[in-house]
């Protein structure tokens, strides 16, 4: 009950603080720039009947826009407890009651709140996108929406994590660009091999593509981004078990990472 | 109230905290001194669990420490060596929010009182990253006093503060020592400490070199004591009975002046007087010609320290 009260005085200086971070605004604003440049190309190169037949129109808008938020909120995660380290105010929160439990859950909430409020400008978004297009409103990006707030959370919680392992701000937003950037190669690099016909290769780049596959299937569980996709690729699909499934893995992912953030927390103190 | 038993930390093979029993009884307050790089801070964070020791353990409050034990945290206050804030909050939301956390009651009230006594009403509403480094360390300690702990844990609290307010500070420490909080303060200058506490710890290069009360340590820290008496009459007949003394290394005599250089092994103040008055004497005054600790301080790190570790044996 206590430990509840300490997560969320955290949670509350933290949250206020963020909201008036201008840097979150312009993350917000930039996503919904890019989603109206694309979906103003996708409307020039399709004729009205198409969107008529397609039910989710949106929803790659969506993808586009839960990318740049979430690319803003693993950064923002990511250097949160680092940041703390680094300027020693992690130490002075600790000669108290606080927790790396306590605290890290703290983060937590604030980041997803932070996301959650992303998500009510993004409906306002597309919901203004939808009054002027006049493409629906749909239920597919309703239910796109509500899976969104769970893939925020998987972002989140990866950031999180690498923020435990670092003591200083450059060194989290380093980590993560390297591991998020080899990430983005290895898939790039082995869609690059499945584009190849299978005889064309040598024997030992089949075998580097056995090997990416395995990998590659190793990061779709590892990444947060392969969840975003994964996740809005079930809401397309149209299988409520998929969709519910996907909301499972997500909230397991959050689980584990908070789990792991927590113990690596707990190893590696409150010093930078 | 905190007790560290074979305390050991190695940063890479180099023993910044080498064996530390420290043992601080509860309404001392505990001097904790030795020169920068010594192992004080080191030491302190071990007490606070912040760092784990690489052997030895610690008890806090009567209760081995582990990690995490809130409620043990919930009873101690802490200013650190060095200030850390969130730079956008002024004081009064950082106390608050300090309040909130420790679930201070009356929290208003007491922040009220305690900006008060620190000096700082007037700049409350003050960003923090205007504070100057001294108002920072006032506010660390009006932070670590919020909740009323037991026991104050204070990293070199007057180091950058001038004369006035290390006086305002030493004042509070006094008070809340009063009203019955632990102390335990750490420090390089003497000057600070030997004003302030009843039991010291002298640490260099992570060993401990002394810890007892502050007139043993000063005794202990020269093998010779220095008396000054005056007695009721010349004392030039003194002289041949006085050298036959076990326990008086030299003196010497002048009118009825007597300088007499005791031995330090225990008190010998009793045996001397007992020794004058069966001569026909009359003691008018006595006392020791004092040493600053200062002095002290510097033979100690220097060439002393065999000479402390012989008086460990004794003590
Ligand atoms: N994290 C660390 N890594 C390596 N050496 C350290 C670390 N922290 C402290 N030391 C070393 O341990 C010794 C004691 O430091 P410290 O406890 O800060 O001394 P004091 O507080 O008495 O000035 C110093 O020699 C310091 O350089
Ligand atoms: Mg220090």
């Amino acid at each position: 009950m206590r430990t509840f009260r300490v997560m969320k005085t955290l949670f509350k200086r933290d949250f206020l603080y963020s909201l008036y971070s201008l840097g979150y605004y312009v993350a917000i604003f930039a996503s919904f720039f890019v989603s109206s440049f694309i979906l103003k190309n996708f409307l020039d190169s399709i004729g009205e009947e198409d969107i008529l037949v397609s039910a989710y129109p949106l929803n790659y808008p969506l993808y586009i826009t839960l990318v740049i938020i979430s690319l803003y909120l693993v950064i923002l995660s990511g250097v949160s407890i680092s940041r703390e380290r680094e300027q020693g105010t992690l130490e002075v929160l600790f000669y108290g009651p606080v927790t790396p439990g306590s605290f890290l859950w703290g983060k937590y909430l604030k980041d997803l709140c932070l996301g959650m409020v992303a998500l009510g400008f993004t409906t306002l978004y597309f919901y203004l996108v939808s009054v002027l297009t006049n493409i629906g409103f749909t239920m597919g990006l309703v239910k796109a929406l509500i899976m969104s707030i769970f893939l925020i959370s998987c972002v989140v919680s990866f950031g999180l994590f690498i923020s435990s392992l670092t003591g200083r701000i450059r060194s989290s937003v380093l980590a993560l660009v390297a591991i998020l950037g080899a990430f983005l190669a290895i898939q790039f690099a082995y869609n690059a091999l499945l584009g190849f016909e299978k005889e064309s290769l040598s024997v030992p780049m089949l075998y580097v593509r056995q090997a990416m596959s395995y990998v590659f299937r190793g990061i779709s569980w590892i990444s947060p981004f392969a969840y975003l996709s994964r996740g809005l690729d079930s809401v397309v699909l149209e299988n409520p078990l998929l969709y519910l499934a996907n909301i499972g893995y997500a909230l397991l992912y959050s689980f584990i990472f908070m789990f792991l953030s927590v113990y690596v927390m707990s190893k590696k103190g409150v010093k930078a | 109230m905190i007790q560290t038993v074979n305390l050991t930390k190695e940063f890479n093979g180099f023993k910044a905290v080498d064996n530390l029993n420290l043992r601080v009884e509860k309404g001392d307050i505990y001097g904790f001194l030795g020169p920068n790089g010594a192992g004080k801070t080191t030491t302190i964070m071990m007490i606070l669990g912040l760092i784990p020791p690489t052997s030895g353990k610690v008890f806090l409050l009567g209760e081995e420490l582990r990690p995490n034990n809130v409620e043990v945290k919930r009873r101690i206050g802490v200013v650190s060596e060095n200030q850390y804030f969130y730079k956008e909050m002024t004081a009064e939301e950082y106390l608050t929010f300090f309040g909130e956390l420790y679930e201070v009651p009356n929290v208003r009230k007491r922040i009220d009182e305690l900006l008060e006594a620190v000096g700082l009403r007037n700049d409350r509403n003050k960003k923090l990253g205007a504070y100057s480094k001294g108002m920072q360390q006032k506010l660390a300690f009006a932070r670590a006093l919020l909740h009323d702990p037991e026991l104050l844990i204070l990293d070199e609290p007057v180091a950058n503060l001038d004369p006035t307010s290390i006086k305002q500070i030493r004042d509070l420490i006094e008070e809340e020592n009063r009203r019955g909080r632990t102390v335990f303060v750490s420090s390089h200058l003497l000057s600070e400490v030997e004003r302030l506490c009843k039991k010291v710890a002298i640490i260099n290069r992570g060993k401990l070199l002394a810890e007892d009360t502050m007139d043993n340590i000063k005794r202990r820290l020269t093998d010779t004591i220095h008396m000054e008496i005056e007695l009721s009459a010349d004392a030039e007949s003194l002289s041949s009975s006085l050298s036959e003394l076990s326990f008086v290394k030299g003196f010497t005599v002048e009118g009825n002046r007597l300088e007499v250089h005791l031995k330090t092994e225990r008190d010998y103040r009793l045996d001397l007087s007992r020794f004058l008055y069966e001569k026909g004497f009359l003691i008018l005054t006595m006392k020791t010609k004092e040493m600053s600790l200062e002095e002290a301080f510097i033979t100690i790190t220097q060439q002393n320290i065999s000479l402390l570790a012989r008086g460990e044996g004794n003590a």
